[in-house]
């Protein structure tokens, strides 16, 4: 296929804007995929995606497509995520794709990761065709939203399609404005081989799939190519597109976008980013990569079973194959023995690891509280990178304690904004500005301690503006501030996964409420236990929680000494399912107590 | 548990004491806490019963009879005092079999209902000593909640008459009962306590899982600790000893019938649905009276169940049998009869516990008071 038949594109938009229902609509009327196998929401392929309506991982996929014109064209479209954990992925996306739809909600208009995706296109000069969606609703205001595209983002909306996925309208003019306005590929196959890794996964069967663009020279099945960062050298073995499954090609041209399996064994050789060469006659340079994504938010993972440990780590690795922004390091905690210290891009990102851990490799697991990286200058100069509170280093040692800023940027309808000020206030906010986009709409930006983010922000937000708002957000760095570790005691003893970093004005705040959920949380022991918050040697907050005093008693005559054996049996093994914490009992709901202890109220 | 064989050895008349408890599985209603085998009778039930007790006695016999005489018989249900006085008649005499020794204690399950003169006649009458009258409360409101089918008035009538007899007798009450409170809790156990029994049996209501409230549970439940700790309290003053944890007796008069099963002394039980424990090996009879009379019908044994021994299960479970008494546990006892290392083993998770749950001497270890209020979660940490 000659370059300029191919365009490569990107659909992007901020969640639930219908960019996924539109990427269906494509691939129903390309005839990509036969009606009787049309499911809804086809690209997202994991159980979650489907189940959350939500996309994490990308999905490429090639269509046929006979213009207006009568030329015959390949349509790769390349799915994004919509949920600003999976930025990265994003970008990345964008990376091989000329051409980007923005697609915007008729009714809600422009929302914060409108913007955030649509200055992303921009930056890697990509063509952008504006998409109203959802103009079939009663509520649509396709000439608003076409003002906010010009207003807030700049880019000229005079020819922006009206759409209507869910009814198929506009589908048409959208595909024929992506041969018009996105342009075709720019590489020769002239030139020496030079293909971009923009994903890979890792399959049980095959083992790492490459995803692939071609962008100078071709690859072909037998060639022998070299991964430009690592060095190494593979025969590939097969290379296809798809149509959305697998569909193994004899040849991939310059511009093309497709797969690679070439009996390579982890993802760690396959570093996304990375430039795919031959080996005989190599390019001379590697193309633009990307930056590495560094985790941000850091949690606990211990398996419930001692001996579930080995399970846990094959578990976790084979995670980390498909999808390389989770970290792991092993981490010892004397309440729940070994485990995992796992860091993740996000709370959501986080989340669904652990849904997969959890349903995909049938692991049982306990989470501890998330928590931020920090940096820790010491008083020698030193600065150190800790990824949890039990790493922090001895109060006498420590200069300061710096923490990640993120700035965040909320759309939000003007009646909320004194209330959405003011939760970015209560969370150590700092303002930076505030405008009116529209007379009823407000862009608000404020820079927010990360910490203060992953406790349920997003959530508070949603309820304190009627889930009107939306919002993006970006790192800004490390930022010093004071800090405190607050310990959380069971029975006289320091519990380390309970330990949390907080600012010293919330320590007591923050404390009681832990306090008090765990109170709630661990059931009446033989003896009174003593739960307290201590920031050093200071205890800060105390509750008890009474021993036990509600027993049943029971007949226990004759043939009842098998039955009543059998029910404390019973009654045994249900306790199992709790942490032993010295000689409390402790329900693994207590590790995520203080998720939610905000939540609560009072 | 599959049944390999049908035969459980028998001690000869040398033996040990054994213990007799034959099961009575009929009763005039089926109460909706209740999960023991019982069931309303139908015309010739209760004869086809007896005849099915006959034929299982006989098979016991033939394995190697006589029988070492018993140290105690109880009949249990169900409700015994069901059967008429010619139905007792019968059952005595295909009891005749056995000998009794001299002081032995024999008991008698019975409910107010279906008390009647001519039963304490001809029990008293046929070596009876003891009768326990399933009484569960005094307050008509408890009784009804409970689906008893007598009222406190006849359980009054039941009690005189047992005065009256110069039986030794027992009451069995329930407390924690759905919008009981500790005022009426009190009132039933000061009022019961004046017919002069010399022997009470407490239960917490309990929701058994094969029962009718087990699968749909009352509204109104409260914690049973406070009317536990009170009757400890009140009877304690009341000069009444608390020997085991849902059980008390005034002078001594203990059911030594009980004490065998925590004991695990050798039991023979006959009937549908009765337990044994034989040559430490517990089993369990059929539990429908169909299934018990097809097999007794068959010349078989009625087994459905028999435990082999395992070393493991049964040093724990003696423990906590043991520990439900005031005697508890004695340490050279339970070394000879289990040996050193389960005794290590078992002072280990005793010795984790707080020390005011137990009373502990030099040789015998046994449940405080306070202990015993919280006896299943120290038992769960022996299992």
């Amino acid at each position: 296929m000659e370059t300029r038949r191919i365009r490569n594109f990107s659909i992007i938009a901020h969640v639930d804007h219908g960019k996924s229902t539109l990427a269906d609509r494509l691939l129903e009327v390309t005839h990509t995929v036969e009606d009787r196998k049309m499911r809804q929401q086809l690209l997202d392929h994991l159980e979650l995606e489907r189940e959350r309506g939500i996309t994490i991982k990308l999905v490429p996929v090639r269509m046929n497509y006979r213009g207006r014109d009568g030329v015959d064209y390949i349509l790769n479209l390349i799915d994004t995520p919509g949920h600003v954990d999976f930025t990265y992925e994003v970008s990345r996306s964008l990376a091989a794709s000329e051409g980007a739809v923005l697609v915007v909600d008729a009714a809600q208009g422009v929302e914060a990761q409108t913007v955030a995706n649509a200055y992303l296109a921009v930056d890697q000069g990509l063509e952008i065709i504006p998409v109203i969606n959802k103009i079939d609703l009663p509520s649509a205001q396709p000439e608003v939203a076409k003002r906010e595209l010009e207003e807030v983002i700049g880019i000229d909306a005079s020819e922006a399609i009206l759409a209507s996925a869910k009814e198929g309208r506009g589908i048409d003019e959208i595909l024929e404005a992506i041969v018009a306005i996105v342009p075709p590929p720019a590489g020769t196959e002239a030139e020496p081989l030079q293909a971009l890794i923009f994903d890979s996964v890792y399959d049980n069967y095959r083992g790492v799939i490459c995803y692939i663009r071609v962008v100078n020279g071709s690859m072909r099945t037998g060639q022998t190519v070299t991964f430009m960062a690592t060095g190494l050298s593979y025969q590939v073995e097969e290379i296809g597109v798809f149509r959305p499954q697998m569909v193994p090609i004899e040849e991939l041209g310059a511009g093309e976008v497709g797969y690679l399996i070439a009996n390579i064994k982890t993802l760690t050789e396959a570093h996304v980013g990375d430039t795919v060469t031959e080996t005989r006659h190599p390019a001379a340079g590697p193309l633009p990569g990307y930056r590495k994504v560094k985790p941000v938010v850091f949690c606990g993972f211990y398996p419930i079973e001692r001996e579930d440990y080995t399970q846990l780590r094959e578990a976790l690795e084979k995670l980390q194959l498909n999808d390389s922004a989770i970290f792991f390091e092993p981490e010892t905690s004397t309440a729940l023995g070994f485990g995992f210290r796992c860091g993740f891009l996000g709370l959501l990102h986080m989340d669904v690891a652990k849904e997969r851990l959890q349903r995909e490799f049938d692991v049982d697991l306990v989470a501890t509280a998330p928590n931020v990286v920090y940096h820790v200058l010491l008083t020698d100069g030193e600065v150190e990178e800790i990824h949890s509170p039990a790493e922090l280093p001895e109060i006498t040692r420590i200069e300061e304690i710096r923490e990640p800023i993120i700035r965040i940027t909320v759309f939000v309808p003007s009646d909320f904004v004194g209330k959405s000020m003011q939760l970015c206030q209560d969370r150590r906010g700092t303002f930076v500005s505030m405008d009116y986009i529209t007379p009823e709409r407000v862009r608000l930006v404020y820079d927010l301690p990360l910490a203060e983010f992953i406790i349920d922000f997003h959530d508070r937000l949603k309820s304190a503006t009627r889930g009107y708002a939306s919002l993006d957000y970006e790192q800004r760095g490390f930022q010093a501030a004071d800090l405190v570790k607050v310990d959380v005691l069971i029975n006289e003893e320091p519990v380390d996964a309970f330990s949390f970093i907080c600012h010293r004005d919330a320590a007591f705040y923050r404390g009681q409420a832990v306090v008090r959920k765990l109170k709630e949380l661990i059931p009446r022991q033989l003896f009174e236990v003593p739960i307290q918050a201590a920031v050093g040697k200071r205890v800060i907050v105390r509750q008890n929680v009474k021993p036990l005093r509600k027993d049943v008693l029971a007949k226990c005559y004759g043939g009842d000494i098998t039955r009543k054996r059998k029910l404390l049996e019973k009654q045994k093994e249900g306790k199992k399912r709790m942490k032993q914490i010295g000689r409390v009992s402790v329900p693994q709901e207590a590790f995520l107590a203080f998720l939610d202890v905000d939540s609560d109220g009072d | 548990m599959a049944i390999e064989e049908e035969r459980l050895p028998f001690f000869g008349p040398s033996g040990p004491p054994l213990y007799l408890y034959v099961h009575v599985p009929f009763c005039r209603s089926k109460c909706p806490y209740c999960a023991f085998y019982s069931v309303v009778p139908g015309t010739g039930a209760v004869e086809a019963y007896l005849d099915g007790l006959e034929a299982e006695i006989s098979l016991r016999l033939r394995e190697g009879a006589p029988f070492p005489s018993l140290s105690s018989v109880y009949f249990g249900g169900g409700t015994p005092s069901l059967l008429s006085p010619s139905q007792w008649e019968r059952l005595f005499s295909l009891l005749e079999v056995f000998c009794l020794r001299p002081g032995a204690e024999v008991t008698v399950e019975a409910n107010p209902e279906s008390l009647t003169a001519s039963h304490l006649c001809l029990w008293r009458e046929r070596g009876v000593t003891r009768v326990s009258l399933g009484v569960q409360s005094l307050d008509d409101e408890e009784l009804r909640i409970l689906g008893r089918s007598h009222d406190s008035r006849r359980a009054r009538d039941a009690l005189g008459a047992l005065a009256a007899s110069g039986l030794s007798f027992s009451a069995d009450l329930i407390f924690n009962i759905p919008g009981q409170t500790l005022r009426r809790w009190h009132r039933t156990v000061r009022e019961i306590l004046a017919f002069g029994m010399d022997h009470l049996s407490l239960y917490e209501l309990t929701l058994e899982e094969r029962s009718a409230w087990g699968r749909r549970p009352p509204e109104g439940m409260a914690s049973g600790y406070p009317f536990y700790r009170w009757s400890q309290w009140y009877l304690a003053s009341r000069g009444f000893f608390q020997y085991e944890v849902a059980s008390f007796a005034f002078n001594r008069r203990w059911s030594r019938h009980n004490l065998a099963y925590w004991n695990r002394a050798p039991v023979l039980g006959l009937g549908p649905g009765a337990w044994g424990f034989l040559a430490e090996r517990r089993y369990g009879n059929e539990n429908s009276l169909a299934g018990y009379l097809r097999k007794t019908e068959e010349g078989r044994l009625p087994l459905a169940v028999v435990e082999e021994p395992d070393q493991e299960r049964d040093w724990r479970e003696a423990a906590i049998l043991a520990l439900r008494t005031a005697w508890g546990i004695s340490r050279s006892l339970f070394a000879r009869r289990y040996g050193p290392v389960p005794l290590e083993t078992l002072l280990t998770v005793i010795d984790g516990l707080p020390e005011r749950f137990f009373r502990k001497t030099e040789d015998r270890i046994a449940l405080s008071r306070r202990g015993m209020a919280v006896a299943n979660a120290i038992w769960e940490r022996i299992l």
